[in-house]
């Protein structure tokens, strides 16, 4: 036996000492800065959403349960909220619906097919919010290139006020949230198609399957742990969009076009009320967590059942 | 069908995207090149009736787009760099070494996946007021480094995972210590890895907005989506022939980059899926 490893001079650790202590030393330095900027304000939060905090920040007492009951009590909370679901599930449904065709495409050969892939990914590579000055630009009623556009082409008779009611503006932003989700959607599913095992088309080709057999029969299948994958992480995502909203109507007008983020912001940050936001945080905090557990539940169960039939 | 035909097929189907995401672009363009007094003139053209690259000069001065491109420049670079002294252990001891709290480490890192700085964002504004680092580039170095952690340890760890374990041995049995194999070794051959990931966090750096609006205060120290959302937000009298010639300035760059990486991006997941 090594005699370095059997007898350790005091004060220094052996040789398999050093050997089990390094892999700790080596994920150290990664979970003090996690538990540091992200740990400390989760627990930041919880504290706040538990007292009186006047508007400087400083905090004044124990207040219980008081700031969730004030939540609960705020209408514009309660529709910010219900705005959120519609938000989330129209633009994660939109992105799923759009992006598994053009993966589809994408995955196959054809002329031009890396420039088409360079434009589908563009929208990634620019912050949201300069995204959103571009088509707050674009959209404007007056000045904006789409109206211009669109009379030039004949499809509109007069300016449209993009953005200044909720009932166009809203499926506006959707659209928008859509459009730079889809990027990300395509890179998983292209990892996903590139994935599958081709000798399967081959046999499914020589037993007369159709195209559209072969798609829902094999490829709609074999993507799902990947459309899983998707939905997941554009639901989380998607639920704290923050800049498109707020670049393009703030939420206004009149709390009309907010959703849970936007909302949360100018309750922190405008309004003064650090409390109730904090507790609006964890309530978010909550939802998304239920959400990822209750979902990572269906799918192993439905993994479960796939296992046993 | 011909190769050909298949092809017509495919891009009529992907023109109104393509449209949609390039319609930005050709505005900024247009916009950022027409003298200012057409700008606001109605109707709208595509063409003005010069092209005035002019107002890129004065928008650099008009705007101070210059010390906001140094700010976007030493964070982002700053935050790539302390997210990668911190991920390339945690990512090599998670890829090449068995230790209990593995499984426990790897579901932590996943949580702190799923939050995103919106929902911490009054916690993370009293942590950094309580250490006096409100409106202090480093403010969004630790936490744009932090909230990249994940990502960056997830696609480190794939690709060091490939990397066959036999090299290392090799250099052990030669007699080079545990560290002379791991910077002569190891690290040269995961510097493909350690480059892409380098690269996606600078970007995501360079792209921030929520933190960057919540924690900055003077207009000097702005990084650039703040800066461009501070000159169309409250301002009395928007310049918008200034605002997108600064929006072209500051994303056509990274969309090139980012163009050209990809690709990278596509094989990083579906290594990672495979697993």
């Amino acid at each position: 036996m090594d005699p370095a490893a059997a007898e350790p001079a005091p004060g220094h650790f052996s040789r398999v000492q050093r050997a089990t202590l390094l892999p700790y030393v080596m994920i150290l330095p990664s979970v003090a800065l996690a538990v540091w900027i992200i740990g400390y304000p989760i627990y930041d939060v919880a504290h706040t959403s538990l007292h009186d905090v006047n508007r400087f920040g400083q905090v004044r007492g124990f207040a219980g349960l008081a700031n969730f009951e004030a939540l609960l009590a705020d209408r514009i909370f309660i529709e910010s909220f219900w705005r959120t679901v519609i938000w989330t599930v129209a633009v994660v449904g939109g992105t799923i619906l759009f992006s598994i065709p053009i993966a589809l495409m994408l995955d196959d050969d054809f002329i031009g097919q890396g420039l088409a892939r360079v434009i589908v990914m563009l929208p990634w590579a620019v912050s949201l919010a300069m995204t959103a000055i571009v088509w707050r630009w674009t959209l404007n009623g007056q000045y904006g290139m789409l109206n211009a556009t669109l009379f030039n082409l004949g499809m509109l008779d007069g300016p449209v006020e993009w953005l200044a009611t909720a009932q166009v503006a809203f499926p506006v932003m959707i659209g928008i949230g859509i459009l730079v989700s889809i990027p990300f959607t395509v890179t998983v599913f292209l990892g996903g198609l590139a994935s599958l095992p081709r000798d399967i088309y081959e046999a499914a080709r020589i037993d007369g399957a159709t195209a559209w057999q072969r798609f829902t029969e094999l490829t709609l299948p074999l993507l799902r742990p990947f459309i899983n994958i998707a939905i997941v992480l554009n639901i989380i995502y998607v639920f704290n969009s923050f800049p498109i909203i707020w670049v393009l109507t703030q939420g206004d007008p009149a709390n009309s076009t907010d959703i849970l983020v936007t909302y949360l912001y100018k309750l922190a940050f405008r309004y003064g009320r650090l409390d109730v936001a904090a507790a609006m945080s964890l309530v978010m905090f909550a939802a998304l967590l239920a959400f990822t557990i209750v979902y990572a539940w269906m799918v192993m169960r439905e993994r479960r059942a796939e296992a046993a039939a | 069908m011909t190769r050909l035909q298949k092809s017509v097929v495919y891009w009529l189907c992907l023109s109104p995207l393509a449209v949609v995401i390039l319609l930005p672009y050709a505005v900024m363009l247009s916009t950022s090149l027409k003298p200012r007094a057409e700008i606001l003139s109605f109707p709208p053209t595509w063409i003005g009736s010069e092209f005035r690259f002019a107002n890129y000069a004065e928008m650099w001065d008009a705007t101070g787009f210059g010390p906001s491109l140094a700010a976007s420049l030493i964070v982002s670079a700053a935050a790539t760099v302390v997210c990668l002294l911190v991920a390339i252990p945690a990512a090599y001891a998670l890829a090449r070494l068995r230790f209990r709290g593995r499984s426990l480490y790897a579901q932590l890192l996943l949580i702190t996946q799923m939050l995103s700085p919106i929902v911490l964002v009054i916690g993370i504004f009293r942590l950094m007021a309580a250490m006096g680092l409100v409106d202090q580039l480093w403010a969004l170095v630790l936490t744009y480094g932090a909230f990249n952690l994940a990502f960056a340890v997830w696609m480190l760890q794939s690709y060091f995972a490939t990397i066959p374990k036999e090299l290392e041995e090799a250099a052990w049995i030669d007699g080079a210590s545990g560290l002379q194999s791991l910077t002569l070794v190891f690290l040269p051959l995961a510097l493909p890895a350690v480059a892409v990931t380098s690269i996606f966090i600078f970007i995501y750096s360079w792209n921030e907005f929520v933190l960057a609006l919540t924690l900055m205060r003077s207009p000097d120290k702005f990084t650039l989506p703040l800066k461009i959302f501070s000159l169309v937000g409250g301002a009395y009298r928007i310049d918008w022939e200034y605002v997108m010639a600064a929006t072209f300035l500051a994303s056509v760059p990274v969309a090139i980059v980012f163009s050209w990486l990809q690709r990278y991006l596509v094989r990083g997941l579906s290594v990672g899926a495979v697993k």
